[in-house]
């Protein structure tokens, strides 16, 4: 049970793709929450500015489902 | 500045600011200390400056009784970092509304000519009248205080921003300079001069590295005035760093708040330029006048695109090290740097880029360097510019002046540099003007009279409550996109309670990037009064007179006739909404309608309350 895993495509934007990719799917356990990739990809906390679950708006601590599209992008501010 | 209170709150009388009026058409000088009437003038920026403007009944900026009001805030010069904000206010020649009055406005920017302005003793310049001849004003400290003298300018006619500053440079060799470029020069054509200010980085390079104060045309009313450049020499006088203060600066730089902004190589996000990334990833990115298609076009003027060809340097003004310049050097063929070509940010990038139909990193980095030396606000150039090349695309048969299209390099570049020469009033006198003489207003991207900057605005309806340009007086452009919100109640909330603060920083002298998602009523804040000026202010006074100082601009604008209906988005975001923008639709004539009442039920009760 415990060891099922779900097909997550992760997208990266911005700073995030240096030494990194662009876009990969990736395999998770059921039940991973969006931290777990951040973590998982080592990107930096403090620079992680917006996260989409299939292009809508979600958080760190949201539940990823298989199949879904993760988008992670830094953080955005005017000037 | 004097303080003798630590309690400014209670007793602001009791902290002096130094101002100096000077009549221009006398010539005659008057320095005086003032007593602050509240904390808003304690603070400064347009805190105070709008008091001023507000005991005046201006109806045209180009008349003598529009003053130009330069002005520094309480941290400037200070060894809070960041600390080098100038501010210029005044009614603004470029925005106003349609009954034909000029709004109050006021523009700023870094560089070190406020700090070395502070440093003279100076709190405040008041520019009176006109000068019948060009001249330039050096303010300089002397034992006796601070002097303010006139001195003819024939010799900087002409030049470009730089050159200003450079040929000043060889004469005051220990000051700093606030300088017009030839479009302010040539102010009857050109309302949206911009104010450049030096850094240390441009005297020491003598490459053209500007910090400008460019929104709403302060560099076309100091030309109306004959005002060709300020000159403030003093000796630097940076307090040495109290634990408290550097506590703070080592907050502002490691803490969060400014990481985006910082260099890659330290971690960074890369400055502002990094919100093309952003801004694509729902294609949101402004792309001919502003209509984004869908596609990866404006992903050539991404960083990771443009480093392949240009080398990227990252630079700081003065002391910051938050370092959020990325400066654009050409590659010499053997791999080294070349000439410096521009600042990219991401604004003027956009609105000199990928918004005119430019996608070639060399070619915008030109129009974003030309714009400067002339002395232009890149933002009101671009889009005034962009609308231009709007109208000649649905006009092939008739286009205007010289047939620019999108993309078409050679024939944009023409415009920038007749608009700068005061020889094409259509672009100079901003995208509002144009619009209502070719009476195609729905796609003139301005709101109040102001054009927008390179957030979709229809990503950001929170554009018609900002009082001083789009994204520097009302932090709702990510409240969409960064946070997801399309709900009436956040965007009410937002633009009513917690968006409106960024305004603060136009009053106490630090950049925006210090703290930008708190505003100034923090403890960070608090701490560097204390430790700075033995001063007493809790976070929840700051924020109170922030908000005073953010409705009296609001007040203002409806005192020079705005009607509520100006209060909008160009009308092409209802009438042809873009189904381009992967962000929900919210710009939609209900959500507006709506929160149009919402909003003025919040703001008209404080309103009636405030007497300007
Ligand atoms: S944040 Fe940027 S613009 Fe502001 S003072 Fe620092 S380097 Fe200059």
């Amino acid at each position: 049970m415990g060891h099922k895993s779900m097909k997550i495509h992760i997208k990266l934007i911005g700073v995030f793709r240096s030494g990194r990719f662009k876009e990969q799917s990736r395999d998770y356990p059921v039940g991973t929450k969006v931290q777990i990739v951040v973590k998982d990809l080592m990107l930096p906390q403090k620079h992680l500015g917006i996260v989409l679950i299939n292009g809508v708006h979600a958080r760190v601590d949201s539940l990823l489902q298989d199949g879904d599209t993760l988008s992670l992008l830094p953080v955005l501010g005017g000037g | 500045m004097k303080f003798l209170t630590t309690d400014p709150v209670a007793v602001p009388s009791a902290v002096q600011y130094k101002r100096c009026t000077i009549d221009l058409q006398s010539g005659a000088t008057t320095l005086e200390d003032v007593p602050c009437r509240n904390l808003e003038d304690v603070l400064g920026g347009f805190g105070r400056s709008y008091q001023v403007l507000a005991e005046r009944q201006v109806d045209n900026a180009y008349c003598a009784e529009n003053p130009l009001i330069v002005n520094t805030g309480l941290l400037t010069g200070s060894s809070a970092m960041t600390g080098m904000r100038t501010y210029f206010s005044g009614y603004s020649p470029i925005k106003g509304s349609k009954k034909g009055l000029p709004s109050a406005m006021w523009s700023t920017g870094s560089g070190k000519f406020g700090a070395k302005l502070k440093w003279t003793g100076l709190d405040e310049l008041i520019f009176e009248n006109c000068s019948e001849k060009p001249v330039y004003v050096v303010i300089r400290e002397t034992v006796e205080g601070p002097q303010v003298e006139l001195k003819p300018a024939d010799q900087l006619l002409g030049l470009s921003t730089h050159d200003k500053i450079m040929a000043l440079h060889a004469e005051y060799a220990d000051a700093h300079f606030a300088v017009i470029g030839q479009a302010g020069e040539n102010w009857q054509n050109v309302y949206m001069g911009a104010v450049a200010l030096s850094t240390e980085n441009q005297l020491k390079s003598g490459e053209d590295k500007c910090r400008f104060a460019g929104r709403g045309g302060m560099g076309s009313l100091m030309g109306y005035k004959n005002i060709i450049a300020l000159v403030a020499q003093s000796a630097d006088k940076l307090k040495p760093l109290s634990p408290e203060v550097k506590k703070v600066n080592i907050n502002v730089v490691k803490g969060g708040g400014s990481t985006r902004l910082q260099p890659i190589s330290r971690g960074g996000g890369g400055g502002t330029w990094a919100a093309y990334d952003v801004m694509q990833a729902f294609h949101a990115v402004p792309l001919n006048n502003f209509r984004p298609q869908g596609n990866d076009l404006p992903e050539k003027l991404c960083r990771e695109n443009v480093e392949q060809d240009y080398e990227i340097k990252s630079e700081a003004c003065y002391r910051c090290g938050i370092t959020c310049h990325n400066n654009v050097y050409a590659k010499n063929a053997d791999g080294s740097r070349g000439e410096f070509l521009a600042k990219f940010d991401y604004e003027p990038l956009n609105l000199l880029g990928s918004n005119l139909g430019i996608h070639d990193a060399g070619q915008a980095a030109r129009l974003i360097q030309l714009g400067d030396n002339y002395g232009m606000d890149s933002i009101s150039l671009g889009v005034t510019i962009s609308y231009l090349l709007s109208y000649n695309e649905r006009h092939p048969e008739k286009p205007l002046l010289n047939g620019a299209s999108f993309g078409d390099y050679e024939k944009i570049r023409d415009l920038v540099i007749r608009a700068g020469e005061g020889e094409l009033p259509e672009i100079g006198r901003g995208s509002m003007r144009l619009s209502q003489a070719t009476g195609e207003t729905s796609y003139a991207y301005h709101v109040k009279g102001l054009e927008l900057p390179a957030y979709q605005p229809e990503t950001n309806p929170g554009y018609a409550w900002a009082i001083a340009g789009g994204h520097m007086s009302m932090a709702t452009y990510g409240l969409l996109t960064r946070e997801g919100k399309a709900d009436i109640d956040s965007w009410v909330k937002g633009i009513t309670q917690d968006k409106l603060h960024m305004v603060g920083f136009d009053m106490i002298g630090l950049c925006k990037f210090f703290d930008i998602a708190n505003g100034i009523g923090t403890q960070m804040v608090v701490d560097c009064l204390k430790s700075e000026f033995n001063l007493e202010i809790a976070t929840d006074d700051i924020r109170a007179a922030v908000r005073r100082a953010f409705l009296r601009g609001l007040a203002l604008e409806l005192r020079q006739g705005y009607s509520k209906e100006e209060f909008a988005l160009p009308a092409e975001v209802y009438e042809q909404p873009n189904g381009h923008i992967q962000l929900p639709q919210i710009a939609t004539p209900e959500f507006l309608d709506e929160l149009q009442k919402r909003v003025w039920a919040v703001f008209e009760p404080e309103l009636e309350a405030l007497s300007l």
